[in-house]
């Protein structure tokens, strides 16, 4: 929409009755770069708080809401915080290209502090007749980790390396998955309910103590 | 003589400058559907507006409105989109019919901005099922390659086959089937002559009378 131009200059190529009608203002057929996003999780045992650097504003995630809402952010352009917890504290940064969806994952560490992942998907499968899953994988003690359809033993996701993402379209029909770590089922089933098409959601898989859990997210767009 | 799948209909029509000037796409096509029964007509044509523009009010560099066979009021700078929900509620029309494309095509930019044209794409048709009227996207024509927007016919099926697997739960039409790419003529890649803008009345109409949304609709 900037620096509009008139387009008088085809006028001379057209039919007058055609002539008359150039006079739409030149503007922009989309952005110069596509929409990028980021989003804070909690992959942490307790609830943890993201604190945006620069201002005071909060964002706390728990056991019910561990996924904050993905915001809008400039590719290119590195956005800091941190993510704090009974004083345990740890610095983020992340920096995405255009078309890119940051997902910071905060986790417990060894030593009963907070330190963080930064998952990295390029999503190219948008459409609105289906429902889209993604499984998100920062926990490197579960082997071969996959998602089941729970009850099935069908495998929806899997061969997903540690700190990266796949995703799969699947019909809107109710879901549950299993996590399979080794080839063996670890933990209750979880219920992902009836999904809906156009919506997009994360299964995150996370150490757990020595062992490993799932749990869920809608990849919702903050408007 | 069959009966006109539209005869009755109170129909709202929203887009971008193909919308606006009296030789574009509005006029001929604000006439066909009249002239198919159509109750009302009310069409909104804002210059260069995403479906987002759509969302809040938004200055436009143009734009039209006209209703039913009242003469049109072309808009230069001062004209504004008006949010779609407060259109719908107003008009209360039976079908909503989003004319809209080019304006997510970035067709002089290296790659399609899939992500961007999502949010656009969603935040329009959201909001128009939120209030349950039934709703028809009609996608972009071909145009001819090059001009000031650098219209390509690689970058239009691409826009197209994105809006049709994006719109639900509206119903898709493809205005790439009413035409051979280069056949309709242009001004400047992207508007078409009024021969062409006749060509595309006459593929939406063809279209809406074919539409499986507005034939479910006549049943209830």
């Amino acid at each position: 929409m900037k620096n509009p131009l008139i387009l008088l200059a085809l006028a001379g190529m057209l039919s007058t009755t055609a002539a008359m009608a150039v006079e739409v203002p030149l503007y922009e057929t989309g952005p110069a770069e596509d929409s990028s996003f980021v989003r804070f999780v909690n992959g942490a045992e307790k609830p943890v708080e993201v604190i945006a650097a620069g201002s005071n504003a909060r964002i706390s995630l728990d056991a019910a809401k561990p996924a904050s809402d993905f915001m809008a952010i400039r590719a290119g352009k590195a956005i800091e915080g941190v993510l704090a917890r009974d004083g345990a504290k740890q610095n983020v940064s992340v920096t995405v290209k255009p078309g890119e969806f940051a997902s910071v994952i905060g986790l417990d560490d060894a030593t009963g502090g907070l330190r963080s992942v930064t998952v990295l998907e390029s999503p190219d499968d948008f459409n609105a007749l289906k429902a889209s899953v993604a499984f998100y994988n920062v926990d490197a003690q579960c082997a071969s980790a996959a998602l089941l359809a729970a009850g099935r033993s069908v495998v929806l996701l899997d061969g997903v390396p540690e700190g990266q993402a796949k995703r799969r379209q699947i019909n809107p029909v109710p879901l549950s998955v299993q996590l399979s770590c080794g080839g063996q089922a670890v933990g209750q089933p979880l219920d992902l309910g009836t999904l809906e098409a156009g919506q997009r959601y994360t299964v995150f898989l996370v150490p757990a103590g020595k062992s490993s859990r799932i749990f869920k997210a809608t990849d919702t767009v903050a408007r | 003589m069959p009966v006109s799948a539209l005869a009755g209909l109170t129909l709202l029509v929203i887009g971008e400058s193909h919308l606006t000037l009296n030789n574009y796409l509005r006029e001929p096509l604000q006439k066909a559907l009249l002239a198919q029964g159509a109750a009302h007509v009310h069409t909104v044509g804002a210059c260069g507006a995403s479906p987002g523009r759509f969302l809040k009010p938004t200055p436009v560099d143009c734009g039209a409105d006209q209703v039913d066979n009242k003469p049109a009021v072309v808009l230069g700078k001062e004209a504004r989109t008006t949010p779609i929900t407060e259109l719908i509620q107003k008009d209360k029309p039976d079908v909503v019919i989003v004319i809209m494309g080019d304006t997510m095509g970035s067709y002089d930019k290296p790659v399609f901005p899939k992500t961007w044209a999502w949010q656009e794409t969603t935040g329009l048709t959201k909001a128009i099922a939120a209030t349950n009227t039934t709703c028809i996207w009609v996608g972009p024509a071909w145009g001819t390659e090059g001009g000031p927007y650098s219209k390509n016919n690689a970058r239009t099926v691409e826009v197209s086959k994105f809006l049709a697997s994006n719109v639900a739960p509206c119903e898709y039409i493809d205005s790439l089937k009413f035409s051979k790419p280069g056949e309709w003529q242009t001004l400047d890649g992207e508007h078409f002559t009024q021969t062409g803008y006749a060509g595309w009345t006459k593929g939406i109409i063809a279209a809406l009378q074919a539409s499986p949304a507005i034939s479910k609709l006549k049943k209830k």
